[in-house]
């Protein structure tokens, strides 16, 4: 095209001084960003670094607080999605928007303000089967949405794009959901895209991905852009550290001393999502009583499957789980608990607590099946109340009202009811999601002193979560997980912000040096 | 300038309000009903105390309330039980009516020498083992194949109505009575298991569906098993967390509810009828269990009270008629009372307030009722 190096001077996107918070949090902070015309440009970061916001910000899901929006060099503002895509642009979010009775060629038409009242079926169906067959991104268009993978959903979603002209693409972070191959599809699609003059964000964690597919690469950390860079020129290592960014605080506590035997030893352990997919792929580790063992990872990575798995609520498809030498694979979800796992789960309201059971009543979950709380087939009211107050006073859950169902204290609170359940059962082994996600300084600090008090008794620990702070502080151990696997191990005293962050987005440790 | 109401979540609803919204629903209707009755030109104050003096009047007023009121507190003690743990069980019609028919089955066949204490315990347990048998239909598929409950149970309702009908009025079953020559009768079940009366008509299956209801209440606030009853029916997936096999409760729950239901169909069989009599059981009682579930709130005990009002309304219909008002009368007030106990639902837990003054305006006021 003659006037592709005029036409490229102005940038498709270009954002000033972006602010946008929620309930007083930042989400960006500051975001200078721009999208060149017919470039694919990736933005690279930790989960909860701004990507998603930042990308609903310029596909008008979010008005921005304060900054400038420039499209084609012209100031724009949109009050919904509806405006963002009359200016051309449109994103494919990681949850699909479509309507999964529809078909193919129907969930193209929706919403489209070119298709009048009257629908053309086969025209409809023409025009998407021509679309698709120019991107090589075959789908059936008469197919119902609940009839297609995973994979061919996300081809519908970009397609819908397409339909529409839009010049602007923002995948948020497509590969998530693919196989490898179809992650190999989509780039050539993507690369397609951009040849024909199309502007592309590319959202994702995983620098092969950035490294493979990219012109131009923006590193944003706690909401803010913290380097941008050409891909050709960015060193991985620099990414990596670019996007753990701050020094480590590496811990200054002892490690325990009085370490003891293997309590928890997983082998080969391989767990199926609800896809289907081998969600942990052969994952072996051991976790010795009195040591706590920090499972580092980018979320999506197997993290839920590990924990779901180890405590039975999710099937083991092979490998097993040994605790204190008995093999306990194959138990059901209360045997586990009786064996002595305790769980602390990501979601508390969603798993680890009944959000419409009182605190007293939450506080004796796991243990009510026998005495004090049973006694026989009948419950001790007596019970539940003492030893619910008892409870409540050593670890100062606050705002408990006599029939207050838990849901409403604060997630502080619910945390040490949780935490609080969790350790006074008889156990070995503790596993915790996550443990202080959301939660204030206060709480933080509470949390993070009864897990190491968990330590210090001789339980052994395994922390699984996405926020290197938390694992920092408590693990004696650091364990790198990606797609499912173990790739990397350290002692958290080792740990680099370079290193992690390599090992976090799948590049090989030899291939770093 | 704006006036705006902002509806927010409430935490805990005050007790009086529980108690209050749905006394509140049932005068509301009243008046709805009295507006109703004005303008199709009945004098309302004549009708609502035409109504009243039916249902409570008398000894016998009251006696026939307490008659309409027992296979409504049984319906209603299903419907609650299930739909505490997001069962939606509006089987309840054909549950019943299959608990009949179990039951009639059991009396016909029952030899006449049978003791008393033996016959009633027998016709009684088959009507609730009936009422199971027919909740499990819906209820085996549902836990272990993922089907619908609504339209499987909806579907067995008409079902059950229909095997009925055909036992009595189409065919020459055991169940039909051979010695009715002018319109086809259920056959009447052995003098030895019917349930004996002691006040009018009424008998001593309301002593049983009161027991029902006060042991479901037990049950679920006081054992283990209604701990974790409880627990599955706020979480599905904290009970799973908890070690509570999710499945089985859910089964044992919906053959519970269809036991009750069934219970319901083998006290009138036992109790005033005598006999499976098609007409008398298809009255819509184990819908009218799901008003007066909704009604209490699910609770147990509370269903009793509200089942004798919809006994009493039930009762006080058709002896409207002798004043030139429509018997479906009571049906509008019936169906008013459901509409504001579920709008009443609302306010229990939600509340209404004025946003504080100080409190800058945000740019969209998306969720928020706008007056101006």
């Amino acid at each position: 095209m003659p006037d592709q190096d005029q036409s490229s001077a102005t940038p498709a996107v270009e954002l000033r001084n972006i602010d946008k918070s929620f309930y007083g949090v930042f989400a960006n902070a500051d975001v200078d960003f721009s999208l060149a015309k017919g470039e694919v440009h990736a933005l690279l970061g930790e989960n909860g670094a701004g990507k998603s916001t930042l990308c609903s910000v310029m596909a008008g899901l979010y008005r921005p607080d304060s900054g400038e929006m420039l499209f084609d060099g012209k100031p724009m503002v949109f009050k919904s999605p509806k405006d963002a895509y009359a200016a051309g642009v449109g994103m494919v979010y990681q949850h699909f928007r479509l309507v999964s009775n529809l078909t193919v060629a129907e969930n193209l038409a929706l919403g489209n303000p070119e298709v009048g009242l009257r629908l053309s079926q086969g025209q409809l169906e023409a025009e998407a089967k021509e679309l698709g067959e120019r991107y090589d991104f075959p789908v059936d268009p008469s197919a119902r949405i609940w009839q297609l993978s995973v994979g061919q959903q996300q081809r519908v979603e970009i397609l819908k794009l397409l339909y529409r002209d839009a010049k602007i693409l923002i995948l948020d972070e497509p590969t998530a959901v693919l196989t490898p191959q179809e992650g190999e599809a989509l780039f050539r699609a993507m690369r397609m895209l951009a040849d024909e003059g199309r502007s592309l964000i590319f959202v994702s964690h995983k620098l092969q991905e950035v490294k493979a597919v990219s012109d131009r690469v923006t590193v944003l950390r706690e909401g803010r852009v913290v380097g941008a860079a050409n891909t050709d020129d960015a060193e991985p290592r620099d990414l990596a550290r670019m996007m753990v960014g701050k020094d480590l605080v590496l811990p200054t506590r002892k490690p325990n001393e009085s370490v003891g035997d293997e309590v928890l030893v997983i082998e080969d352990l391989v767990v199926e999502d609800d896809r289907g997919l081998d969600a942990v792929d052969g994952l072996s580790i051991s976790v010795r009583a009195g040591e706590v063992v920090g499972i580092a990872g980018v979320s999506g990575n197997g993290q839920r499957e590990l924990a779901q798995g180890i405590v039975g609520l999710m099937k083991v498809k092979s490998g097993s789980v040994r605790l204190n030498g008995t093999d306990v694979t194959k138990k059901s979800v209360l045997a586990k608990i009786k064996s002595g796992i305790a769980y602390v789960p990501q979601s508390r309201l969603g798993m680890g607590l009944a959000p419409g059971l009182t605190t007293e009543d939450n506080l004796a979950l796991k243990q009510y099946r026998e005495p004090p709380y049973s006694n026989g087939p009948l419950l001790s009211a007596a019970a539940f109340g003492r030893r619910g107050a008892e409870l409540i006073e050593e670890f100062d859950v606050r705002g408990v009202r006599p029939g207050l169902p838990i849901r409403l204290l604060s997630g502080g609170n619910l945390q040490k009811a949780l935490i609080a359940r969790e350790v006074v059962q008889d156990h070995s082994v503790l596993i915790a999601r996550s443990p202080t996600r959301g939660l204030d300084v206060g709480a933080t600090a509470d949390v993070r002193d009864h897990i190491l008090a968990e330590r210090d008794r001789g339980i052994a620990v395994l922390l699984i979560s996405e926020d290197l702070d938390e694992l920092l502080a408590l693990s004696d151990r650091l364990v790198v997980i990606y797609e499912g696997r173990i790739v990397g191990e350290m002692p958290a005293s080792e740990a680099t912000a370079e290193r992690l962050g390599l090992l976090m987005s799948g590049e090989r440790e030899d291939q770093s040096a | 300038m704006s006036r705006r109401i902002i509806v927010e979540p409430r935490g805990l609803a005050p007790w009086w309000l529980k108690l209050l919204i749905p006394v509140a629903s049932v005068i509301a209707a009243l008046a709805l009903g009295a507006l109703f009755l004005m303008m199709t030109g009945n004098d309302w104050v004549e009708v609502y105390k035409k109504m009243a003096d039916t249902a409570f009047g008398s000894g016998r007023g009251f006696a026939e309330t307490l008659v309409s009121a027992t296979p409504l507190i049984l319906t209603g003690v299903a419907a609650a039980i299930a739909f505490k743990m997001l069962v939606w069980n509006i089987g309840g019609e054909g549950q019943l009516m299959f608990g009949a028919i179990a039951a009639a089955g059991v009396g016909i066949w029952l030899g006449g020498g049978t003791p008393p204490i033996i016959a009633i315990t027998a016709v009684v347990l088959a009507g609730a083992i009936g009422g199971a048998f027919w909740a499990s239909l819906s209820a085996v598929p549902k836990v272990y194949l993922g089907t619908n409950e609504i339209i499987t149970t909806l579907m067995l309702n008409f079902i059950a109505l229909n095997l009925m009908q055909y036992l009595v009025l189409g065919s020459f079953s055991p169940w039909r009575d051979p010695e009715a020559t002018q319109f086809p009768q259920g056959r009447p079940i052995i003098d030895n298991a019917r349930i004996p009366e002691f006040f009018h008509r009424l008998d001593w299956g309301l002593f049983i569906a009161i027991f029902v209801a006060v042991l479901a209440w037990f049950v679920i606030s006081k054992t283990r098993s209604g701990f974790e009853y409880r627990i599955v029916g706020d979480s599905f997936n904290t009970a799973r967390y908890a070690g509570i096999r999710v499945p089985k409760k859910i089964l044992g729950t919906f053959l519970l509810s269809g036991a009750s239901a069934g219970l319901a169909g083998s006290i009138l069989v036992a109790g005033i009828l005598g006999k499976m009599d098609p007409r008398s059981l298809d009255l819509g009682l184990g819908f009218t269990g799901i008003i007066v579930a909704a009604l209490a709130r699910l609770n147990p005990i509370a269903i009793i009270p509200v089942a004798i009002l919809m006994g009493a309304l039930n009762n006080a219909g058709p002896a409207l008629q002798s004043i030139g008002v429509p018997t479906a009368t009571v049906k509008i007030l019936q169906g008013a009372i459901l509409i504001f106990a579920v709008a009443g639902e609302f306010l229990i837990g939600n509340r209404f307030r004025r946003p504080r003054e100080s409190v800058e305006e945000k740019p969209e006021p998306a969720k928020e009722a706008s007056a101006a």
